[in-house]
């Protein structure tokens, strides 16, 4: 899992860390029980303040992505989320209303963003299966 | 909820060498456990408001406080808890690498002897060699080394990297953000002036930027790349007559647009989506572009 931080994507720094590392674990490019790189050297590397490595790895603690043992580090947990179903469809439903508003401003016609919905879908199962394969070799 | 004593605490700072205002009227306050950025060109009255933090110069008006202390007052209190790495290094000459040390040791309560051994192979600096025989980047590393191993609370960095190769100066940054902040990280606090602003740009929560002793920006770091945005439009025909007041800069080329905002940047791109572009994009400046767009403007 390789990590990049763009300063141009007006994005707050932790929160592309937390972004990257939720789509490396739906891309199954890490895995369940997986370790995470420690704070240190991922900061360095990223050359990011020690503290937004921190505070991200601390959001995806409290969102149910990571855990940390003590004295070992942090790893990617199974895919259980603490929230109750309704809150998790809640929290996704806000989300894909921003992408349906959107798609009416850059003119994509509903079938069309139901279609590309679909695709980004199958991407993503692709590279899921891919590195399923690359495990099991 | 109590909220802790600031690091730094600046307020209405003001000093001029003879009638040549260098700080003029300059407040800001430093949070324990941030990295805290003064950006300005060179003469902007960086090193003076430094110089005032270390006693080195005193305020003619307004007063500046370190860890809720008056530098002046309490001075070996608050040194004792700061390390300074200024723009221009110096160490005496004949002394070896060893030496200095050992001399800058004898002068503090704590030294980590596993800091100065990892900084030492990191750096790959001889021991036995004089001060004197060191590169500029090297003696930049030395100075770095001393002023890490005590452990201080207060990192101050003026201009630390100004004058190294690349090299260097990435290798500074990573040894700031991993050496450094890795023991106690809520409680390590960086101030650090420099015009060389991409290479902290990672480290960077918040910043001021002065111009000729003047403050004229502060902001955190993530709130200020979402606010300054670079936005371009490219039309049919010649870009619509729009009232652009709000942007801070405007770049006009044929049917094409380039606009620099500061906050107002949702509702222009609305007002240009209205008129139809055949292409529209928007990014974040980074705070060097924010720095230029800041003093240009």
């Amino acid at each position: 899992m390789i990590l990049q931080i763009n300063f141009k994507s007006g994005k707050p720094v932790y929160l592309q860390v937390v972004d990257q590392i939720k789509a490396a674990a739906a891309s199954g490019a890490l895995r369940p029980g997986e370790a995470l790189p420690s704070i240190r050297p991922l900061a360095e590397e990223l050359r990011v303040n020690r503290n937004t490595v921190a505070k991200a790895y601390s959001e995806l603690e409290s969102l149910g992505v990571i855990e940390t043992l003590p004295g070992k580090g942090c790893f990617l947990k199974e895919n259980h989320s603490p929230l109750r179903k309704e809150v998790r469809r809640k929290l996704l439903t806000e989300e894909i209303d921003q992408a349906i508003v959107m798609a009416h401003h850059l003119q994509v016609p509903g079938p069309e963003f139901l279609e590309l919905i679909q695709e980004r879908m199958d991407v993503l199962d692709d590279k899921r299966r891919a590195n399923e394969e690359q495990k099991e070799d | 909820m109590n909220s802790p004593t600031p690091v730094i605490q600046i307020e209405n700072l003001a000093y001029a060498y003879g009638r040549a205002e260098a700080v003029h009227d300059l407040t800001l306050k430093v949070q324990p456990g941030r990295c805290y950025g003064l950006f300005g060109r060179n003469g902007a009255g960086k090193t003076t408001t430094m110089k005032c933090l270390l006693n080195l110069l005193s305020p003619q008006r307004g007063q500046v406080r370190v860890f809720g202390l008056d530098p002046a007052k309490a001075e070996v209190t608050v040194k004792r808890r700061l390390a300074y790495v200024p723009d221009q290094v110096a160490f005496y000459p004949w002394m070896s690498v060893r030496e200095t040390l050992d001399y800058l040791a004898s002068f503090r309560e704590r030294w980590n002897q596993k800091t100065e051994q990892e900084l030492l192979d990191h750096f790959r600096l001889d021991p036995f060699k004089r001060t004197g025989a060191l590169s500029k980047g090297q003696r930049t590393q030395l100075a770095l080394l001393t002023a890490i191993c005590p452990e201080p609370d207060l990192l101050v960095l003026d201009e630390p990297t100004s004058g190294l190769d690349p090299i260097v100066r990435r290798e500074f940054v990573e040894t700031v953000i991993g050496a450094y902040q890795e023991g106690n990280p809520g409680n390590r606090t960086i101030f650090v002036s420099t015009h060389l602003i991409t290479e902290f740009e990672g480290l960077i929560d918040e910043f001021t930027i002065i111009d000729q002793g003047h403050s004229v920006l502060t902001l955190d770091a993530d709130q200020a790349r979402e606010r300054f945005q670079k936005i371009r439009a490219r039309f049919a025909q010649s870009p619509p007559e729009l009232d652009l007041q709000a942007a801070l800069h405007v770049r006009r080329n044929g049917r094409e647009l380039e606009l620099i905002v500061n906050g107002s940047g949702p509702e222009l791109v609305e007002r240009l989506r209205q008129h139809n572009p055949e292409a529209l994009s928007t990014e974040a400046l980074t705070l060097e572009e924010i720095f230029v767009a800041t003093l240009k403007s």
